[in-house]
């Protein structure tokens, strides 16, 4: 299985992937509508590249109320139809990886198999890749710190 | 297509008026530094004190600025200039232009002075005066720590403690790192008791080709991380500049004395104190260190002009005084010529040693320089003096004039002794902001096996391959103005800018390609040269009405009478009468007249766009 694995020691800010994300699917160029952020403050000293992780036991799958969000041969996938807009998977998520703008809420669909944003990258810290032990591991002790960022 | 709105911020009056800039101006000068001297040079009148109310303050995004285009991120600011008392304008990069368009402004107009200390906040479409007086006495990192406190993930652009002190070379500073270094704009946002900025905005730009941008950006990308400097930039950052100059011997050292220095300041040595590299927003470079230090940087400015320029060789110490500049809000390349200056006038004792507020000064002093700074940002003693930048010519007496290396008052920034290159000479004595690399440095002069095929390719035949030669070199200068401003007013970094690093990278065909796709505007090539020209001529305008003269197209006393002692560079100066032909035939091909002055049938043309 493909993923996106991300690598903040690599990750310069730019936010390119965000406006990628925006103009792919909404023909405009907007950091704040798209499913991949930069989370970063240069006076605390980090850039990190927040996306949906795709977790096994994912809180957003579990807590919508329409069943409109299910895993689909591992990845997190929103059914627009059942979609009533609740905003609760985004609330749950607790990497902030489900965005919202305006009405509209933003989760990362992986661009059905072909993500551009990691196209766009100048330092490859964002990698559409298979899954392997190591990159599983290090997603894991990722996690951890994106969770003490957000904190 | 993106609606081009402004606001126009009365401070004085605490009104707000709210507009679209017109096709037709977008059209002749696209945006950015274009569009922001054409709005100050309809705005201003000639006469004004550059630090009272009746100034105007310009900030301007470049027109890519925002998009998903390379290094598209910058903005200029744009108003008289406290420090030369002509044209200010300064570009810079960072994260604030993209949010301030984002939130639905290209461009923000001040005017006025407010009653009490304030700040201008853009969120989506709307603008507010609000109290600034929790920020006020903050330096450039605390106050945008504290608005973020306040406001949430917004972006600023700040002044410092210097800004508020009126600090003549005080600058604009967003992030840790990126500066509206020049001019001393920051003086000009304390004189209007405005201390930021801010911006937070969700609106996102339309995109008038989404397919086609996506496409075009990334051939772009490809080609221009391919290139040899984008990846030596992207690892070492501007510092590997230095070397390069040092070996010519064109290293401004002990305030142009020497022409080289010590090899302890070679980009290698500042590695160690790299943490990571960063970027500005959109950035494909990333040529910024994230210093050890609590820091961003130095650049190869602040390495030549607050190292070897006043005589420091430890990189240690060069972070630091670069840090403090920044934190100061102090431009590094001003504080280091105006330092280096005034320790020429006491130790060679052309200057009363009592005119000095009983401070004993010498090179090679990391304390002294270190707390002359701080005075310097705080109007302190001495500091007082140096705060007023070539102007204290008037304390120090007109002999002093002769030891300042500025062009129209302005302290030299490129830390190259131009003594040399001749291209660089004529590019520094006719930069529209005085003595600048940015706006017109024919860089390609200094690759000196770089085929000549190439060089003609792009500047034009007819110019000699000896860079100590005069012949022909108006051309690289009136091309590379040009060139520069355009990239400037579209608002892409000028380290991918074809002619600026390289032979090759962005240029008129890739800048033509991104404002089709992005904005949906087609223009010709040649219409976006075009563009280049008024932009400069609108430039020129504005400071012949600022009272400038032929005789400010000039040079450092220095560059002419004492030759370069040291290296390849030894024994050259600048000749006077060559100098002063090759200044002939760069105003003949920019049209202008033999006193450098723009012809009435141009301004009329100029005046007329609306």
């Amino acid at each position: 299985m493909k993923y996106i694995f991300v690598y903040p020691e690599r990750c310069t800010g730019c936010r390119l992937c965000s406006l990628a994300c925006s103009l792919t699917k909404y023909g405009e160029c907007n950091p704040r509508k798209a499913a991949i952020s930069v989370v970063r403050d240069e006076f605390e000293r980090f850039e990190f590249p927040v996306v949906c992780f795709q977790c096994q036991d994912a809180p957003c799958v579990s807590a919508c109320p329409q069943n409109a969000i299910t895993k689909d041969e591992g990845v997190v996938t929103r059914d627009d139809d059942r979609c009533i807009g609740c905003r609760l998977c985004a609330v749950v998520c607790p990497f902030s990886a489900i965005t919202t703008h305006g009405k509209e809420l933003i989760h990362c669909d992986l661009c059905g198999g072909d993500p551009q944003c990691v196209k766009y990258c100048s330092t490859k810290a964002i990698e559409y890749a298979e899954e392997t032990q190591e990159a599983m591991q290090r997603r894991k002790e990722q996690l951890a710190r994106v969770l003490i960022i957000e904190k | 297509m993106t609606a081009n709105q402004y606001a126009i911020v009365n401070l004085s009056k605490g009104s707000v008026k709210i507009g679209e800039t017109s096709a037709s101006i977008i059209r002749s000068y696209l945006g950015g530094r274009g569009t922001n001297v054409y709005y100050l040079n309809k705005l201003l009148r000639k006469d004004v004190d550059p630090l009272s109310p009746e100034n105007v303050l310009i900030f301007g995004s470049g027109l890519l600025t925002g998009f998903l285009i390379p290094n598209a991120s910058r903005f200029n600011v744009t108003a008289k200039s406290p420090e030369s008392g002509f044209l200010g304008d300064t570009n810079c990069g960072g994260y604030f232009a993209p949010e301030m368009r984002y939130a639905g402004f290209d461009r923000v107009i001040i005017l006025g002075k407010a009653k009490k200390p304030s700040y201008i906040f853009l969120q989506d479409g709307s603008v507010e005066i609000r109290d600034a007086s929790a920020y006020w006495g903050l330096d450039t990192y605390d106050v945008q720590t504290e608005l973020r406190k306040d406001l949430g993930d917004v972006q600023a652009a700040v002044t410092g403690e210097a800004g508020e002190k009126l600090v003549r070379f005080a600058n604009i500073r967003n992030g840790v790192k990126n500066a509206g270094g020049r001019g001393g704009l920051g003086a000009v946002m304390g004189s209007k008791n405005l201390k930021a900025l801010v911006a937070y905005g969700t609106r996102g730009l339309k995109v008038a080709h989404p397919e086609q941008l996506l496409e075009l950006t990334r051939r772009v990308n490809d080609y221009v991380m391919n290139s040899k400097v984008i990846s030596v930039m992207g690892k070492l950052g501007s510092p590997y500049l230095y070397d390069v100059s040092n070996e010519l011997g064109a290293i401004r050292t002990k305030n142009s004395q020497l022409n080289a220095w010590s090899d302890s300041l070679n980009a290698e040595y500042f590695e160690e104190y790299a943490e990571k590299m960063v970027s500005c927003a959109s950035c494909i470079v990333h040529c910024r260190h994230r210093n050890t230090m609590n820091g961003e940087g130095p650049e190869y400015t602040t390495i030549g002009l607050l190292g070897a320029n006043i005589g420091i060789s430890d990189p240690k110490q060069v972070i630091e005084l670069n840090n403090l500049c920044n934190r100061l809000g102090l431009d590094t390349a001003s504080a280091g010529s105006i330092l280096a200056w005034v320790f020429e006038l006491y130790e060679k004792g052309i200057v009363d040693r009592t005119k000095f507020h009983g401070e004993k000064l010498e090179f090679e002093n990391f304390e002294l320089a270190k707390s002359l700074l701080e005075k310097t940002a705080r109007r302190e003693g001495l500091g007082d003096v140096l705060a007023e930048s070539s102007q204290a010519v008037q304390y120090f007496g007109p002999k002093s004039a002769d030891y300042l290396i500025a062009v129209k008052n302005l302290p030299q920034s490129d830390p190259h002794d131009v003594r040399y290159i001749k291209a660089f000479a004529l590019g520094i004595a006719t930069a529209s902001r005085g003595a600048d690399h940015l706006r017109s440095r024919p860089t390609l002069e200094i690759f000196l096996r770089l085929p000549q095929e190439v060089k003609e390719k792009i500047y034009g035949t007819g110019i000699s391959p000896d860079p100590t030669s005069y012949e022909g070199k108006e051309k690289t200068v009136f091309w590379s103005d040009n060139m520069y401003a355009v990239i400037d007013a579209v608002g892409i970094c000028k380290f991918i800018c074809h002619g600026f690093n390289s032979p090759h990278l962005i240029g008129y065909e890739q800048v033509r390609e991104f404002l089709q796709a992005a904005v949906g505007l087609d223009f010709e090539v040649q219409e976006l040269k075009e563009i280049g020209q008024r932009i400069i001529d609108t430039e020129r305008i504005l400071n012949l009405r600022f009272g400038l003269t032929r005789a400010d197209d000039s040079l450092p006393k220095r560059y002419f009478d004492d030759p370069a002692p040291l290296k390849t560079a030894q024994g050259h100066h600048i000749d006077r009468q060559q100098f002063q032909t090759m200044l002939n035939r760069y105003y003949q091909l920019r049209g202008w007249n033999d006193q450098g002055m723009v012809t009435h049938k141009r301004i009329t043309e100029l005046e007329a766009i609306e």
